[in-house]
């Protein structure tokens, strides 16, 4: 796991048709930028398990907006509100950390390995059908980064 | 694809990859492939070691590359993706149909010490994402079976009146089946040290060993009835392949649309915002 041909025939098949909605990125034009070293950089999250709290507006299906996420967050405040099947969540019944790891950010912070961690995290719903559709979220996501003194951003799929 | 809207807006990123096909097709500034299972991007629960290990390699990659990158993680999930290695240590009674309400409330009434023993332990639970709080679970069960017995997908049926349902239907039954799978899954791995279930085996056992697995089946059924197609797409997400029946979950595509152009044509029908325009 997991390379497409370890997936269910269908499963695999959904997923082939969803590399679609990636052929428009043009990523050569995308500009390479090198941050600070990682000792001196401020880090967030951004998972894509349409976590949030509980009384936050919850992720409608298909919904491209973004949620925010405490650094602090009480684990029994999240709930998740991904459409999809086909993926685990034993593990993130069990363990927050396996899929927003914001205890295992502040060892690396505590031990000096990273400068800082992000006092918000970032959340959305990745099985959306049109991921064209996220530029203006992740535009804004990026303003608020900045505001936040976030030096990079570490993506979390599901 | 947000790696690169968030590099054009100024923003360095490096992500965890699960899917290497798409990783290489987007080719993202900098990726992590880790061969984990999907829904475990840090690879295991409860193993900070190891989880560090993982985030520790992916961050590394802000400072080592150099051009766009996908750096291979070299170690499995230490319990190999849990395949075949969990059985279910609480006794169900058979599951049936002929009373599928009164069935499913045994089991519920039989999993809730388990369940409540595991919020206690891990101090959270996932269950709520309906609207629901996890005191209301007997509502969640009753809005399942009255779905599931033909109720229709319009309106929420008097009998599940009462909690703050957060989500329209149609999609509100797919979250209060993730509810109701949520409350099984946390009290049948509440007993410390047992492995966690894959998600093959945890389907297997909600699919073919308890009565909301029949449950869940039955509202595939009401889902094939209805007239309006685009109730076929929640049961694509409800019911994983290799479970309905033989067939294909997500049922055969109307012609001239693939799998993606469907969804993308009943997303607003299943999020309710057509009968919100109304």
């Amino acid at each position: 796991m997991v390379r497409l041909d370890d997936l269910h025939p269908e499963e695999a098949a959904g997923m082939r048709a969803a590399t679609s909605r990636f052929g428009y990125i043009d990523h050569e034009s995308t500009p390479w930028i090198t941050p600070p070293p990682l000792s001196e950089s401020t880090i967030c999250l951004v998972t894509s398990a349409a976590l949030h709290r509980r009384d936050d507006v919850p992720f409608r299906f298909g919904d491209s907006g973004y949620r925010l996420i405490p650094d602090d967050v009480d684990p029994n405040d999240l709930v998740q509100s991904q459409v999809s099947v086909n993926f685990d969540r034993t593990h993130y019944q069990r363990d927050m950390n396996v899929v927003l790891p914001i205890d295992r950010l502040h060892e690396l912070r505590d031990a000096g390995e990273i400068g800082g961690v992000s006092r918000l995290h970032f959340s959305v719903q990745g099985a959306s059908p049109d991921a064209s559709t996220f530029e203006a979220a992740a535009a804004d996501m990026a303003n608020r980064m900045k505001e936040l003194g976030v030096d990079a951003a570490m993506l979390v799929p599901v | 694809m947000i790696s690169h809207y968030l590099q054009r807006n100024g923003i360095p990123t490096t992500t965890i990859s699960l899917i290497r096909e798409h990783t290489e097709i987007t080719r993202q500034p900098r990726a992590l492939w880790v061969p984990f299972p999907l829904g475990r991007p840090l690879g295991v629960a409860d193993d900070p070691d190891f989880q560090r290990d993982v985030l520790r390699s992916a961050l590394r990659l802000l400072e080592t590359a150099t051009e766009p990158t996908i750096e291979d993680y070299p170690h499995d999930a230490p319990d190999g993706g849990g395949d075949g290695v969990w059985s279910c240590s609480i006794q169900l009674p058979e599951p049936e149909v002929s009373d599928l309400e009164a069935a499913i409330r045994a089991e519920v009434d039989l999993l809730t010490p388990w369940y409540e023993e595991a919020r206690r332990r891990r101090g959270r639970t996932t269950v709520g994402i309906s609207g629901a709080t996890p005191e209301e679970i007997d509502q969640v069960v009753s809005l399942i079976i009255a779905i599931a017995e033909g109720s229709g997908f319009q309106q929420v049926p008097v009998s599940a009146e009462g909690p703050n349902w957060r989500h329209p239907l149609p999609m509100l039954v797919r979250f209060a089946v993730e509810d109701l799978r949520a409350f099984y899954q946390e009290a049948v791995t509440s007993q410390e040290g047992t492995k966690p279930p894959s998600q093959h085996d945890m389907h297997s056992w909600i699919f073919n060993k308890t009565t909301l697995g029949r449950a869940i089946m039955a509202i595939g059924h009401q889902i094939a009835e209805n007239e309006d197609r685009r109730l076929m797409t929640m049961r694509g997400l409800m019911i994983p392949e290799g479970f309905w029946e033989g067939e294909v979950s997500w049922g055969e595509l109307p012609p001239g649309m693939d799998r993606l152009s469907f969804i993308k044509s009943s997303r607003a029908y299943l999020a309710g915002e057509e009968a919100e325009a109304r």
